[in-house]
């Protein structure tokens, strides 16, 4: 447990100034977006009252109300929760792949660590995780702040104020991040972490048997996909929709926490029997 | 003791070891000389288990290679594997954070001796002092083997002599070692086993005090023999 514990401090540690920096580019675009866009808009409003010759009240009439939405859902906003997403991605398979490619060949040493070698792959999995989750919970952090310096930017006659929850459930991104419900959340992440988990198999099948390991990983993947699918496949073939809702999360989940263990188990027996330096 | 028995391993079709045995007793220095893709280097990585083997058995001390082994062999690649961006003062905690082997002290002392400061980062050193740190890391670890895989490799002429002045030091006694190098005129008055390794087996297993007393020949004599029919 105390070696695992180094390992994720160690894996954090490797991957903070990358982070910092998405963390870093996140705040700023949003910032940045939530400057312009206000300015813009306020631009814009004077303009129309102007072009027009509107009164504010038949502008809200004619247009629709400016709100935190408009910012969330706009390129600032998105691209750099996108762009972290995609790095956090990219960094599931250089996680692995540095320590053999990099310039000083790190395997050697972490293959050698005096510890249960299942720990590489636990620290790997938890960093990335903790990464993800990070990045949620200071979005999460940011968006009332982000919030509040929006209506503090925009009169009120310029704005409609809307909730955080409001925003939140007003954007498809933003509720698929923070889902409404601790079930939802729990569905959402862990989908994301069996995903990783095979991913994290599939990339030890590769290092373990090379070309031939793609294919068995490809095999491996497609395998817990369908596995994962066949209740819904299932049921579909029979045309036969008994089941409520809950029974199928309920069986999504057994069939979700067998194919983590199934990839576990691989992957222990993988990394202490086959993997190669 | 470490015994290698009858070990195969093949690399897609290729048979790198074909039945390849031998053993390196505590105490002792034993060399693995071959030519280059004899198997020497995957000889090492499979004592490690960093490459498995398709047959036979590999044994430390009477028992396979398990996580607590490493506390009491060391292996010392042909690269540092350390992190480029490290200091040698964090490759050092590193190693103190997983290795309860880990003797400071000594590390200290072979740093002194190396005349190389905790400062210096790895991706800024020369080959020589790179090979140095690989060293240190490995034998500041209080274990009863140390592999070796060619630590002379592309070094200059004086970090070799400094690499090897260890040989002869406190540092390696009691130890077992076994070491994979060509540069052998650097260390031949220092070994005490050789094993030559030809095309994944071993051609020739010999004392190196033996033969020089009894057959007034040099490894290199023997060498010459063997790889030059």
């Amino acid at each position: 447990m105390k070696n695992y514990l180094k390992l994720v401090h160690f894996e954090l540690n490797r991957f903070i100034k990358i982070y910092v920096t998405l963390i870093g580019v996140t705040i700023i675009s949003q910032f940045t977006g939530i400057f312009l866009q206000s300015r813009n808009h306020a631009a814009f409003v004077n303009q129309t009252l102007q072009e027009e010759s509107l009164s504010i009240k038949q502008f809200f009439i004619n247009y629709s109300p400016f709100t935190m939405v408009n910012i969330t859902n706009s390129g600032w906003f998105v691209i750099p929760i996108v762009f972290s997403a995609a790095a956090l991605v990219f960094y599931s398979f250089f996680i692995w792949y540095r320590d053999w490619f990099g310039k000083n060949a790190f395997i050697y040493r972490l293959l050698m660590l005096p510890t249960n070698r299942i720990n590489l792959f636990f620290s790997k999995l938890t960093s990335i995780f903790l990464m993800v989750l990070g990045l949620v919970a200071i979005q999460l952090i940011l968006l009332p702040i982000e919030s509040a310096l929006f209506n503090n930017l925009l009169p009120d006659y310029l704005r409609y104020n809307l909730s955080t929850q409001t925003i939140i459930s007003s954007s498809e991104y933003l509720t698929f991040l923070f889902p409404n419900s601790f079930i939802q959340f729990l569905i959402h992440y862990g989908v994301g972490l069996l995903i990783l988990i095979v991913l994290f198999t599939i990339i030890l099948f590769e290092r373990s048997f090379h070309f031939k390991g793609i294919l068995y990983g490809g095999l491996f993947g497609a395998g817990t996909l369908v596995l994962m699918l066949s209740p819904f496949i299932i049921q579909a073939k029979l045309n036969a929709y008994y089941l409520y809702p809950s029974e199928n999360v309920a069986i999504e989940l057994i069939l979700g926490l067998a194919i983590a263990s199934l990839c576990i188990w691989v992957s222990h027996y993988l990394l202490n029997k086959k993997i190669t330096v | 003791m470490i015994e290698v028995n009858n070990i195969t391993k093949k690399f897609g079709r290729k048979k790198i070891l074909k039945g390849l045995s031998f053993t390196a007793e505590k105490g002792q220095i034993t060399c693995l000389i071959g030519i280059n893709g004899a198997g020497k280097t995957t000889a090492l990585n499979a004592i490690m288990n960093l490459t498995p083997i398709n047959s036979g058995k590999i044994l430390i001390d009477g028992r396979p290679l398990t996580k607590e082994s490493y506390q009491t062999i060391a292996f010392i690649p042909d690269t540092i594997a350390m992190l480029p961006q490290m200091t040698i003062k964090q490759a050092m905690d590193f190693m103190k954070d997983f290795y309860l082997t880990w003797n400071q002290e000594r590390a200290t002392e072979l740093l002194a001796f190396f005349h190389l400061t905790e400062k210096e980062k790895i991706a800024d050193l020369s080959k020589g002092n790179i090979a140095k740190v690989n060293l240190m890391l490995g034998l500041a670890l209080d274990v009863d083997y140390l592999l070796m895989d060619e630590p002379f490799s592309g070094i200059d002429i004086f970090s070799r002599e400094q690499i090897t002045n260890v040989f002869t030091s406190h540092l390696i006694e009691d130890r077992g070692v076994i070491i994979t190098t060509h540069e052998i005129n650097d260390i031949e008055h220092l070994i005490d086993k050789v094993v030559l390794i030809d095309d994944g087996i071993v051609v020739k297993e010999f004392n190196a005090e033996d033969m020089r007393e009894q057959e007034e020949k040099s490894i290199v004599d023997v060498m010459r023999e063997v790889y030059i029919k």
